[in-house]
């Protein structure tokens, strides 16, 4: 975390370069694929289009368990995009890291930055509340955040609010990060360039295959579980549990 | 105010966090450009299609039950005619047989009575013509025999007294 970080200003705001070429990097490959997988599409599916449609229904469907159907069908678009989006995420810094000579790392999986998964989670906490408010009114809406299910609950149901918050953003990013850190990790300490270490060399390619192959599998579950949360804390903030 | 440049003095990373929001916002609208609004409406048409399918394979179903049932009853109505058709020309195929054999045997009998008329009339001419044969002649024999006038009329009785002895002989 304490590696060095090349920003820019603009409008008065800091950015910092890897975020944003991480996050259009992602986002450019997302819509790439949709694009190319939904072209074209027919009451008869193809091939290509059958994979979009398994994406939109597995979706749809971990946003269905959690919400009743007019809801579900108002989040289906944002459960898409968000699962479609981190799980993009979650890989791509397995495939592609770029770190220049300076030190920076300009190209990683976005969601291994904490500022990016904790913007993911502020996000998805405001749509939840937002329709909680909506839903129950103001008052119904912090009766039902704060005082249920017993009013003496409401300084656990402050810190569980808080906790949500960070367990939600901080569970994607330690997942992802760890599992990039790790392959650094194996790829440095036992392969580095220029140096060959005999045995241990040649044993990083396959540690590092079977670290990759199982960060695929953690970046997919993560995927799933920020957004089966997104669903579970919009159906407990508007009352649907 | 305070908040953001508090935030600010922390180098609260809003620079990055606006431009995620902002970027997610814009993925969203493409994607439901691009992907999620056609595959819904795609979706959704597909439901429809299937659930309409179904009705009609529902109507379908049982419009051709109810075809099964009637042409079922049309072949059993159409059996049964026919069966009445063959059954009544069996009948009158008897009935005319019966007739035939009737009149056939109607007109044998009087084919078969005539002739016995005939038979019996011509026998009876025969015996009458014989009769008056043999009266003659005997007439004439006795005639001869007497060399006497005899009268036919006279012996009439003689004679038909030999004759019924020579009918019993």
């Amino acid at each position: 975390m304490d590696e060095p970080t090349a920003t820019f200003r603009f409008l008065g705001l800091t950015f910092d370069w890897s975020i944003v070429i991480s996050t259009l990097v992602s986002m450019a490959i997302v819509v790439a694929i949709a694009v190319f997988l939904s072209r074209r599409p027919s009451v008869r599916p193809n091939k290509r289009q059958n994979a979009m449609e398994w994406m939109l229904d597995f979706s749809n469907s971990i946003i269905g368990g959690q919400l009743p159907k007019d809801l579900a069908r108002k989040f289906g678009l944002y459960a898409f995009t968000l699962f479609f989006f981190v799980i993009v995420s979650n890989e791509i810094g397995l495939l592609l890291q770029i770190k220049m000579g300076d030190g920076v790392t300009y190209m990683k999986s976005p969601t291994a930055d904490p500022i990016v998964t904790m913007t993911l989670s502020i996000m998805t906490l405001a749509i939840a509340h937002g329709i909680g408010v909506k839903e129950l009114g103001l008052g119904g809406y912090l009766k039902n955040m704060l005082l249920t299910p017993y009013s003496w609950m409401l300084p656990l149901n402050i810190i569980e609010q808080l906790a949500n918050f960070l367990t939600l953003s901080l569970r994607l990013f330690g997942n992802i990060f760890a599992g990039e850190m790790l392959l650094n990790l194996i790829a440095s300490s036992m392969a580095w360039p220029g140096h060959f270490n005999g045995f241990l060399t040649i044993l990083a390619l396959p540690l590092e295959m079977i670290w990759q192959g199982f960060s695929l599998f953690i970046g997919a579950i993560q995927a799933y579980v920020f957004v089966i949360l997104t669903g579970v804390f919009i159906a407990q903030l508007s009352g649907n549990e | 105010m305070l908040g953001t440049t508090l935030l600010a003095a922390k180098e609260m990373p809003l620079g990055d966090m606006l431009f995620i929001i902002v970027a997610f916002l814009v993925l969203m609208v493409i994607l439901k450009k691009v992907a999620f609004g056609p595959l819904t409406k795609v979706l959704d048409q597909r439901a429809d299609k299937i659930s309409s399918d179904l009705d009609g394979a529902e109507e379908s179903r049982q419009q051709a039950e109810q075809l099964v049932e009637q042409r079922q009853n049309e072949l059993d109505q159409t059996r049964q005619q026919a069966s009445e058709v063959v059954a009544s020309a069996k009948a009158s195929a008897q009935k005319q047989g019966e007739d035939a054999l009737a009149k056939a045997n109607e007109r044998a009998d009087s084919i078969h009575q005539q002739a016995q008329a005939d038979a019996t009339k011509m026998k009876a001419d025969a015996i009458a013509g014989a009769k008056s044969e043999v009266a003659n002649l005997s007439v004439a024999i006795a005639s001869k025999l007497m060399q006497k006038e005899l009268s036919v009329d006279d012996q009439r009785a003689l004679i038909d007294a030999y004759i019924a002895d020579l009918d019993h002989k």
